[in-house]
């Protein structure tokens, strides 16, 4: 789960890492009260999930299509930028007027951000960073993971900072500093000076530096975060260090930890069909550009089975990981998210049962197709445990369906039931 | 020989949860050799009945094991006590522990990871479908038993489904199985998949592989590492996720394009690379595999029966 910029500095800040004076602004009253304590020079941060914020641009919402195409299609020309016309999602501002005429568009009720990374909608913005200026020496990138080969968290810095630390390691690997962290010791300042000190900063921001590390592996582990990143944090004109970008992932298992960290999740900045999919309890679901709705158990199936169809053709409306199924209700559930999503037009079943029953999966399927009058054409591909039961369940109900036993045959009807928008044709298999 | 089970397998459950119930009772039925049930507070009282069979259940690991002699733990713990679960299992020196539970956090797999390098315990999973051997009847998971043949050809995969998924496309071209491995979808796991390729590699029963990987992470690119310097045997593989948008976890955890090395396409020609042949479609991870067998002469149809 991802939080924003202004949540992550709070932590930072409650945890002693340097971040620039400021804070979250909703309305234009908080807005001028920030800017009178923080200002005259300010930076404006727009708060959404995605990212290319700052080269994404500030668009009212019946525009948002126009500006994604563009920018995608010419991203010098349409790229945002922080002064000039070309609003992005990062503007700088000197004086109030100036910094509340940046801070409107963001805050209007239709404003969104589109960037590369959006999609043709945008995203809505949910709160302005408004934060002083600071005068900046040097960029530098430092970031917490966790490194699965190893099974450590590891460090990764770079006096190369500011820009993307993909690009540093493909441009200029040495660059790069990896430390890999013993977490019986954790990682205390010393190891922060230690690094700050290869990192090249002048020896009066070794110790801040140094510190600063050490706090931000301290929200790591207090947040059981996936990432925290920094990039950039600088060394300033006068010698110090400060965090002025934040980026903390935390990690949804953990969440029952953290009272489901309710507090750091923003549910604006999710696809609604997504929450409607979580709140119905039926699975991971993640919503998709194309038009066949799939179901399936287990999240390596549910990939495979996108695979399949994209390689005969089609393209998957969602992928779906329905997990373990020994309740029909949890079929029905699921089919009413898919049959409700507007951009379906054919559905895909593909169950493979080991924990999951399929011959439950099947009565699902049966008393969904009538509960909810499905009218898409309905392919089902049942295998595993109880399979006969489940089949002699679908035969028998007389429903209009299409069924294979294989993965490849089942896809391949589900492209052609897409393709030729045909409904209710008779079953292969 | 046969890798991490064997004949003298000797299973203990930890957690009799409803779902663990289930599932252990489906390994007896399949004729696996269950010695001990771990749950502290179990409502059953101190033993576990199926059919004709039974065994004691413990309130710890360590009075399990001293008192059957158990040599394999398989965890159905819920998420937030499966590290305690496994630390447990390493404390009382049980030589190879399988977690099926899915949603342990990360933090909690580091801890174990740490106490898992100084140990006589190896860890299989978590968030994974455990494993299973066809010819010792020896079934430490969650697997449907039906699909599963003994064979000449071991699976290691991230991914479960996808396992019965292979395994059902390997036992219908008459391809049955010597040992199936899933080593489980999350970011941190104990033995990954070149760790079961390396035992695959030194196995007697197993004459080739196939190999599943999924998106995300770099251990793919290990496995391909160790195929190019080290296996002499057949490995076919498939990547799941060549469709997956980046930046969006892919139900498991460790399914999440970060960067260009956990995409599909890096995998696959790291695999390449290294000689494995690749199923593009996960459609045909079984006819690939037996055109690798008959290729290599190791085709070995069951019975004589005809096509």
């Amino acid at each position: 789960m991802n939080i924003h910029e202004y949540q992550a500095k709070q932590l930072f800040k409650s945890h002693g890492v340097p971040v620039p004076g400021g804070g979250a602004a909703t309305t234009e009253r908080e807005a001028r009260e920030l800017i009178k304590e923080h200002g005259p020079d300010v930076v404006i941060k727009a708060q959404v999930h995605a990212g290319g914020r700052g080269k994404g641009r500030i668009v009212k919402r019946d525009r948002t299509t126009r500006i994604y195409n563009d920018l995608t299609a010419d991203p010098e020309r349409y790229e945002g930028q922080i002064t000039g016309r070309r609003r992005g999602g990062v503007r700088l501002a000197g004086g109030t007027e100036e910094a509340l005429k940046e801070f409107r568009p963001m805050m209007e009720q239709d404003a969104r951000l589109v960037s590369i990374q959006t999609g043709a909608d945008g995203v809505p913005i949910s709160a302005v960073l408004i934060e002083q200026q600071t005068s900046i020496a040097k960029e530098y990138y430092f970031s917490i993971q966790v490194d699965g080969a190893n099974g450590q968290p590891l460090i990764v810095a770079s006096a190369e900072g500011g820009q993307s630390i993909e690009e540093v390691n493909r441009t200029n690997p040495r660059a790069v500093l990896r430390v890999p962290v013993d977490p019986v010791e954790g990682f205390p300042a010393f190891r922060g000076r230690s690094l700050a000190s290869r990192l090249g900063l002048p020896s009066s921001a070794v110790r801040p530096a140094g510190e600063m590390f050490a706090n931000l592996y301290r929200v790591f582990i207090d947040m059981d975060a996936s990432l925290v990143e920094v990039n950039p944090f600088v060394l300033t004109s006068d010698g110090t260090v400060v965090a002025i970008d934040g980026k903390v992932g935390l990690d949804d298992n953990a969440s029952f930890r953290h009272g489901g960290y309710e507090e750091w999740r923003d549910r604006s900045q999710e696809n609604p069909t997504e929450i409607e999919a979580e709140e119905a309890n039926i699975g991971s679901y993640i919503k998709l550009d194309g038009d066949i709705g799939c179901v399936v158990n287990g999240a390596g199936l549910a990939m495979a089975t996108m695979d399949t169809l994209k390689l005969h053709g089609g393209e998957p409306a969602n992928f779906l990981d329905i997990g373990t199924v020994n309740r029909k209700d949890r079929v029905i559930e699921a089919l009413r998210i898919i049959v409700n999503d507007p951009d379906v037009k054919t559905i895909f079943i593909n169950i493979f049962g080991g924990l999951a029953r399929v011959d439950i999966v099947a009565e699902g399927v049966v008393d969904a197709v009538k509960e909810l009058n499905i009218q898409q054409p309905l392919v089902v591909r049942l295998n595993g445990s109880n399979v006969e039961e489940g089949r002699r369940v679908l035969h028998d109900s007389g429903i209009a369906v299409q069924t294979a036993d294989e993965l490849g045959d089942a896809a391949e009807l589900a492209v052609n039931a897409a393709a030729s928008g045909k409904r209710r044709t008779r079953s292969k298999g | 020989m046969s890798i991490l089970l064997n004949n003298r397998t000797r299973l203990l459950i930890q957690g009799l949860g409803n779902e663990g119930q289930n599932q252990i009772r489906r390994s007896l039925d399949y004729g696996t050799r269950v010695v001990a049930g771990v749950h502290p507070g179990f409502r059953g009282g101190d033993s576990f009945s199926h059919g004709n069979h039974s065994f004691p259940v413990f309130a710890t690991v360590a009075e399990a094991v001293e008192q059957t002699q158990a040599n394999c733990t398989i965890i159905y713990v819920p998420a937030p006590g499966a590290a305690d679960a496994i630390l447990e299992n390493i404390a009382a020196e049980v030589p190879l522990i399988v977690c099926i539970t899915e949603g342990v956090p990360v933090h909690d797999m580091i801890r174990v990871r740490t106490a898992l390098a100084d140990s006589k315990s190896r860890l299989i999973g978590p968030n994974c479908p455990g494993i299973i051997q066809p010819a010792s009847n020896c079934r430490v998971g969650i697997h449907p038993p039906d699909v599963f043949m003994a064979g000449n050809v071991g699976v290691v995969s991230r991914s479960g489904t996808l396992v019965y998924e292979a395994v059902d496309q390997l036992t219908r071209a008459g391809i049955g199985q010597s040992t199936c491995v899933g080593v489980g979808g999350d970011p941190i796991i104990g033995e990954q998949q070149q760790a079961i390729l390396r035992r695959f590699n030194s196995d007697p029963d197993t004459d080739a592989v196939v190999l599943i990987g999924e998106i995300g992470g770099l251990a793919e690119q290990a496995a391909a590492a160790y195929i190019k310097r080290s296996m002499n045997k057949p490995v076919v593989a498939f990547i799941a996720g060549a469709t997956a948008p980046p930046g969006r976890r892919m139900g498991h955890a460790g399914a999440i394009i970060e960067g260009e090395a956990g995409t599909a396409e890096a995998k696959i020609t790291a695999l390449e690379e290294a000689g494995a042949v690749i199923s593009r479609s996960p459609a045909e991870i079984g006819s690939t595999m037996r055109r690798v067998l008959e290729e290599a002469g190791k085709y070995q149809p069951p019975g004589a029966s005809a096509e």
